[in-house]
């Protein structure tokens, strides 16, 4: 038996081509069903420097919470569940790894997903499914609640029970990221005071580029269809955002990756990238704000731009609430590239343990 | 899925350098290593204790808790009289593996011996091949298989040695096996190994199930090796019978203190 070693992990890509004008398109809702999102990156060409309005859409992305060491039973707390019932909150366990320790993910509409091992899972006792992608033995289970739910009330029976089990059974207690809806803060302050807490901005970080090899139908004006192989042009975007060389020197052994085929020279370019826990909103106005960039400027210049959107390897959930999971890698990522005239190429992908993007 | 864990950081008399593979093992994200001393049969010395070894211990990479650190005995056999199953020395050992060097041994650690781990040398030509009896009935005991990836990585032709060997296995026991690396510079992260898992005929979900679940039951199995010496059922003869013609039967399990008692 001899392993077929050229086979690469399974993974998905569903790749989509339309307009931003066109009635029917539905990247709104593809982009709001990648709930949660760590990175996003912004590749420019021909530019030097962002100009203001893109600049300033980059630099106010809301900031996030880092609760650290917080105690699971408190995202039960009445008056935390009244600020979950009016939408908006999301939430995620940080420094939790999905493969090995247990996660919390908090949605925005309200539904807390929790990816136990088995120990935890029966410790906590309540009900929940195995994962569904376990190999041969069943050794990690999801827990999904429906916090608006009217069973989840306090008082409710799912509610007690799932409180008793939370602080008795199993105080699970983990360093927690949470994102807030505007003017949210007043609502969480109780429960912030308890624990020991820090605000963050998204971090904004830029870089010039010069002498990029692109590939070459980008740069035609108008940008010609792209032949090439979606996973190669991807592969090409996610070197450039690595800062991985794609010359393929024959000294170099770190990398042999390459720019598709036929490929051009662009003189400068702008990478620019944010992280932290990033929400829809400032996601969606900057997309709005390359897009109106593109199209007041001048032909020749700008013909395309790129944002690529990751989500948390980490998450338990990924596209559309669904349950992720990491098997030797936990991608789940969306590859934006627009054009001039408001069309656009969408590729969305998971790695082998997740469902079909949408 | 579990924790990832090492359960083979070679010991070294030089502390400091078994503090560093720690660490580095710590920094590339196990949760769990085992301190393996190998040793032939004779003089079998006593663990350094893990709070005299390093403390505190650091922290696992990506997670916020400390790396837990077991002792392992590693018994080389080349003749039954090695393995002393009643030894009072084994139980100051958290995990206790025997390395058979003939087919003879080889069944009697399989089907007898009271260990958890048994270490196959891949890096030479083996003088026996593996039966599927013998492998399958340490799988139903709850024992499981080690290999060593170490040669793998340095030299071309143990490599091969140690392919051929591993598949050969991997054949007869379907995946039941776990990999160990040996010396510091060998350590590699569990993602890696998952990697050369797949080399050694496992599919994507054993080879991380080698590094991950495979461990913590191999840790569980010796906790109750440890602790669980044998089970007691009571069985009633007949209804309005007193107590004293209950028939009890004793079930000896391991060698360690304490029974269990069942009623039935």
């Amino acid at each position: 038996m001899s392993p077929d070693l050229e086979r690469t992990p399974r993974n998905l890509l569903v790749s989509e081509r339309s307009s931003f004008l066109d009635q029917k398109n539905r990247i709104s809702s593809q982009l709001d069903q990648l709930h949660f999102n760590y990175k996003v990156c912004v590749l420019l060409p021909e530019c030097s420097s962002a100009p203001s309005h893109l600049d300033s859409a980059l630099n106010t992305f809301s900031s996030f919470y880092l609760i650290r060491k917080l105690p699971l039973y408190e995202l039960l707390d009445t008056h935390f569940l009244e600020t979950v019932r009016h939408g908006g909150v999301s939430g995620l366990s940080y420094r939790t790894r999905l493969d090995e320790d247990n996660c919390v993910a908090l949605m925005p509409n309200g539904r807390l997903s929790l990816s136990l091992d088995k120990d935890s899972f029966e410790l906590l006792g309540v009900e929940g499914k195995p994962s569904r992608f376990n190999h041969r033995t069943k050794s990690r289970f999801v827990v999904c609640v429906d916090l608006t739910d009217s069973s989840m009330a306090p008082g409710g029976r799912g509610y007690q029970r799932l409180v008793t089990g939370l602080t008795s059974r199993l105080p699970l207690k983990t360093d927690f990221l949470m994102s807030l809806p505007a003017g949210g803060g007043a609502s969480v302050q109780a429960l912030l005071s308890r624990y020991d807490w820090s605000e963050h901005r998204p971090e904004v970080s830029s870089c010039s580029l010069t002498d990029l090899l692109c590939p070459a139908p980008l740069t035609s004006d108008p940008p010609a269809p792209l032949t090439s192989d979606p996973h190669r042009l991807l592969e090409w975007l996610g070197a450039v955002h690595a800062a991985v060389s794609c010359e393929n020197s024959s000294s170099s052994f770190l990398s042999s990756l390459v720019c598709p085929e036929p490929n051009k020279k662009l003189s400068h370019a702008l990478r620019v990238s944010v992280c932290g826990l990033l929400s829809h909103q400032d996601v969606q106005k900057l997309i709005q704000e390359i897009r109106v960039y593109l199209s007041v400027s001048p032909p020749g210049s700008a013909s395309w731009a790129s944002v690529t959107l990751h989500g948390f390897v980490d998450s338990p959930v990924s596209w559309g609430g669904e349950e992720h999971g990491v098997l030797r890698g936990g991608d789940n990522f969306l590859s934006l590239m627009m054009f001039p005239d408001q069309s656009y190429l969408l590729h969305l992908a998971t790695g082998a343990h997740d469902t079909c993007p949408p | 899925m579990s924790v990832f864990m090492d359960l083979n950081v070679n010991y070294t008399a030089d502390k400091s350098q078994l503090q560093s593979l720690i660490e580095t093992a710590a920094h590339l994200g196990f949760s769990t290593v085992a301190i393996n001393y190998v040793f032939e049969p004779t003089e079998i010395p006593a663990p350094t204790a893990i709070s005299e070894l390093m403390d505190p211990l650091p922290i696992v990479q990506g997670r916020s808790r400390p790396i837990r650190v077991l002792n392992r005995l590693t018994i080389v056999m080349s003749d039954a009289s090695h393995f002393r199953p009643t030894a009072v020395e084994y139980r100051r050992f958290d995990l206790l593996a025997v390395q058979p060097t003939t087919e003879k041994l080889f069944h009697a650690a399989c089907m007898i011996y009271d260990v958890d781990i048994i270490c196959i040398s891949v890096t030479e030509k083996l003088p026996f091949f593996f039966k599927r009896a013998p492998v399958n009935g340490a799988i139903e005991r709850g024992l499981v298989f080690e290999v060593s990836y170490s040669a793998a990585i340095r030299d071309s032709t143990r490599r091969r040695y140690t392919i051929a060997n591993a598949v050969c296995l991997m054949e007869t026991c379907k995946g039941k096996v776990r990999p160990l690396p040996v010396p510091p510079l060998d350590l590699r992260g569990p993602y890696d190994i998952t990697n050369l898992g797949l080399l050694f005929g496992l599919s994507d979900g054993e080879a991380k199930e080698a590094v991950s679940s495979t461990c913590r039951s191999v840790v569980l199995h010796a906790e109750t090796r440890k602790t669980a010496s044998g089970i007691i059922y009571t069985v009633k003869s007949c209804s309005d019978s007193p107590p004293a013609d209950c028939k009890s039967r004793l079930h000896p399990v391991s060698q360690s203190s304490g029974w269990l008692m069942v009623n039935e």
